[in-house]
């Protein structure tokens, strides 16, 4: 089930809503437990036959925090811990790089039959979120649930489940415990919603339009222009939608008492790769910074080491975001380019005009996408080609911008901090009864129940209507 | 004020996520899209391999989805900003042009050298039916709507006039070289200077007078090639009449009939009528080949003529000095038909999509009719199954 379907917003949401508060607060661990069976069934949805594989992780990960708390002997912590996290690993590598690993060794010229692997729902999403249960156990940053419905609904919680953002258990653990459903919350938090559910409908999937029909055209015949059209297209798709699902599980973690931390910061007004991975996707570069790279010593060490925890850190973020060889490729240039910022031409971005060094960003952040969105290298290598080369014009590319100029124009604006400024217009200019405040408080509102409506309508009449981060 | 607005807000929401699934559930506009053209999904049935693979539940979404609470006024609404609001070229796979709809084509040029194969097989499909019937052959090719206006296209749009030319003399010749009769309309079409009121602005099909004149062309071959002598109609012996009702074309259909171009639908009532039996199927029906409203005000589609498509229709005109002809082919037939059966004795059209209880050839080789007449417009030339079977 998604976010933006019919089933789940206007059959699975209002029954919830009705279940969940009809349950007194006091009674939180009933709350709890309506949360978690929800969740199941939710998860369950999508195709109850991986639902086995979800209980598993609960199950191991449960388990081994016990022992592996602060208390016990430090061998037995120390094994509880690694253990549990080969296991994690493990079933993340079967499920969804077996296949990836026989056809390679396949290459070399081994005739291993290749498994036929469904990838499970949310498996990168769900196992990440274990180990994170496990370390932040283990290093004595939360403790261990001895409840295991509680560890359960940690991992199970459908707002962030399948696409994340990555919560970390040390964010929620008192929240599964006492928390306090408000009104203010549950506004804010269908306001978020409902901003979320916009961007998905009516600009991720219109820009996903564009983006496929030009990713699905052969490079040879692609004219510069088309290219270009089609690279920012994807831009726009990939962050629309996977921040809307952000912001929508945000906002429905918010509507039930529970305080997920931000996931995107207007990425896109980035002056550099560095800024760039400070405000894309915070849940995972920050998961990756904190459970991997500053244990391999991060950037205290030698100058050799630092480049060797980089490039392994982003090697496996790139291989996080698919079994391919593109991906791994796409891990493995920012990897570079975050090295060539700390070492040889960070000082000078630093330096140049504001707008050079966001063209530098955006422009390699495009050309990041395409690597991203190529179903294999040698298309990704086409698409740049055609890019830079010949042929700028051509009659689709203006068919493409009379059909798609106003979501174009709409995603660009969505894509710049306007919401921040006008939060800002209207909440700092000292009067409280004028008409500013009145419309800072009133407009989102408003303009969210717009937006909800508009998002129903196109819900109604699209059958286009794919999440991408789904596949991871 | 925070509070008020949070809490008014907080009921609008709620509101709107009950009330849609209350009306959703409470209220039905029945299974069918009539301007999507379709049947709506219907409520899944549950098993035990449907529920494990996710596809119950899928189910469940494609079905709320089609019947989801005021959705055919909402896709009116969302049609209506798109032409009038956010002016887009395309709307609903509809390129909306000032004059004419027309159909979306998408991007691409691939060889067409297969065109001669395809068109070989075709003609020997069609010499294999003459060569074991009695009667006549003749082939009848019309461009499809798109390919009559293709000069209509803009620029930056794909007409794909390559692709029809290439088919269109693909099949002359592989049709010249087995000596099967061809009438190509498109020919006779551009010799008149391809006049708009040939085709429909607003449907997929010719117009009434597009209709006639591909009549005339069929007839005057038929009689060039056989000396049948058929008589053929001129102006003078029917009445041109303009329907006064709204007409909604199939393209316009897809715009939510927002866009209609003030087209209206003609019919020939002839001053002198013809008898004849009709038979629908094998069901005596009422003897008339256009279906009209009952009021001017009521909105009316291509399917007046002939009152759509049947499996099996038979025009008898009990004139036995006549031939007796079959047509089958696309809807184009419908209009034509009117007009043909004045010409036989009796006049059969299948609809090869429906008609399965004999096969086209054990069909013509029981009934042994006089003139077999199939009419194909330029995007079917190649289609095998349905109406293009010649088996």
């Amino acid at each position: 089930m998604v976010f933006s379907s019919f089933s789940f917003i206007f059959v699975f949401l209002p029954a919830l809503l009705a279940v969940y508060f009809i349950v007194p607060a006091r009674l939180r661990e009933l709350r709890n437990i309506i949360l978690l069976g929800f969740s199941i069934f939710f998860y369950a949805c999508g195709g109850p036959k991986f639902l086995s594989l979800i209980v598993v992780s609960v199950l191991i990960n449960y388990s081994f925090a016990l022992p592996a708390a602060p208390g016990g002997s430090p061998p037995r912590r120390k094994a509880a811990l690694v253990i549990a996290v080969i296991a994690n690993l493990a079933l993340l590598g079967f499920y969804k790089y077996a296949v990836f690993t026989v056809e390679n060794i396949n290459r070399l010229g081994a005739g291993f039959p290749v498994p036929e692997i469904t990838l499970p729902i949310g498996i990168s999403f769900f196992t990440f979120q274990g180990m994170s249960y496990l370390i932040d156990v283990y290093r004595g940053d939360a403790p261990a649930e001895r409840n295991p419905l509680r560890v359960a609904l940690y991992i199970f919680l459908f707002p962030q489940l399948v696409a994340g953002p990555i919560v970390r258990y040390t964010t929620i653990a008192d929240e599964i415990h006492i928390r306090e459903e408000s009104t203010e919350d549950f506004a804010s938090g269908s306001v978020r919603f409902c901003f979320g559910l916009a961007k998905k409908m009516l600009v991720a999937n219109v820009l996903g339009e564009l983006a496929d029909a030009v990713f699905s055209t052969t490079p040879a015949d692609l004219t510069s222009s088309l290219a270009w059209l089609g690279a920012l297209a994807y831009t726009g798709q990939i962050y629309f939608d996977f921040s809307a699902y952000s912001d929508m599980a945000i906002g429905l973690g918010k509507i039930f008492g529970f305080h997920f931390l931000e996931n995107f910061n207007y990425p896109y007004i980035s002056k550099s790769i560095t800024e760039f991975w400070r405000r894309w996707h915070i849940s995972l570069s920050t998961w990756f910074r904190d459970y991997l790279y500053i244990p391999l010593g991060g950037n205290r060490c030698k100058i050799s080491r630092q480049i060797f925890n980089i490039l392994v850190v982003w090697t496996l973020t790139g291989l996080w975001h698919g079994a391919a060889w593109n991906f791994i490729v796409w891990g493995v240039y920012f990897a570079v380019l975050l090295l060539g910022e700390r070492f040889v031409w960070g000082r000078i971005l630093d330096r140049v005009p504001k707008f050079i060094s966001h063209i530098y960003t955006m422009l390699l952040v495009v050309l990041s996408w395409v690597l991203f969105r190529s179903q294999t290298i040698g298309y990704a290598l086409g698409m740049i080609k055609a890019m830079f080369g010949a042929g700028f014009a051509d009659g689709r590319t203006v068919y493409y911008l009379k059909e798609y100029w106003w979501v174009l124009a709409a995603g660009t604006a969505a894509a710049l901090p306007v919401k921040t400024l006008l939060e800002r217009v209207t909440e700092n200019n000292g009067d409280k009864h004028g008409f500013l405040p009145f419309i800072g408080v009133w407009g989102p509102k408003l303009a969210a129940l717009v937006l909800l409506v508009l998002s129903y309508i196109r819900l109604v009449g699209s059958s286009f209507n794919p999440f991408i981060y789904f596949r991871f | 004020m925070r509070t008020a607005a949070n809490r008014f807000f907080c009921i609008c929401f709620v509101l709107f996520l009950f009330s849609v699934v209350a009306v959703t559930l409470l209220y039905s506009d029945g299974n069918v899209s009539y301007y999507e053209n379709r049947t709506l999904a219907s409520a899944p049935t549950l098993s035990g391999e449907s529920l494990l693979s996710g596809e119950y539940f899928d189910g469940w979404e494609s079905y709320l989805c089609d019947h989801a609470a005021g959705r055919t006024t909402l896709l009116r609404l969302k049609t209506r900003v798109e032409l009038d609001l956010l002016f887009l070229p395309v709307v609903n796979d509809i390129l909306v042009c000032p004059d004419v709809l027309l159909g979306f084509n998408s991007y691409g040029v691939w060889d067409t050298s297969y065109l001669s194969e395809s068109a070989d097989e075709l003609a020997d499909g069609l010499l294999s039916l003459q060569e074991d019937m009695k009667g006549y052959l003749c082939y009848v090719g019309l461009p499809h709507q798109y390919s009559y206006y293709s000069s209509k296209y803009p620029d930056y749009l794909e007409n794909r006039e390559w692709l029809k030319e290439a088919a269109r003399s693909a099949v002359s010749s592989a049709l010249s070289e087995r000596g099967i009769a061809f009438v190509d309309m498109a020919l006779i079409f551009d010799s008149l200077g391809r006049p708009d009121e040939m085709y429909s602005a607003t449907d997929h099909h010719y117009s009434y007078l597009g209709a006639i004149e591909t009549y005339r062309a069929v007839l005057e071959r038929i009689n060039n090639d056989t000396g049948l002598g058929l008589t053929i109609l001129s102006n003078d012996d029917y009445s041109f009449i303009r329907l006064p009702n709204p007409f909604m074309g199939s393209r316009n259909r897809r715009l939510y009939g927002l866009r209609d171009m003030g087209e209206r639908a003609y019919i020939a009532i002839l001053n002198e009528p013809i008898p004849f039996e009709r038979y629908n199927d094998g069901a005596k029906a009422e003897p008339v080949v256009f279906s009209l409203p009952q009021t001017e005000t009521e909105t009316i589609t291509y399917n007046i003529y002939m009152g759509g498509d049947f499996t099996e229709t038979r025009i008898c005109t009990n004139r036995e000095e006549l031939p007796n002809a079959l047509i089958f082919g696309d809807s184009f037939t419908n209009a034509a038909e009117t007009l043909l059966y004045t010409a036989f004795n009796e006049t059969r059209s299948l609809d090869l999509r429906y008609y399965k209880e004999k096969t086209l050839r054990e069909y013509i080789l029981e009934w042994q009719p006089d003139v077999v007449i199939c009419i194909r417009d330029d995007t079917t030339y190649f289609e095998y199954t349905g109406n293009g079977y010649l088996g």
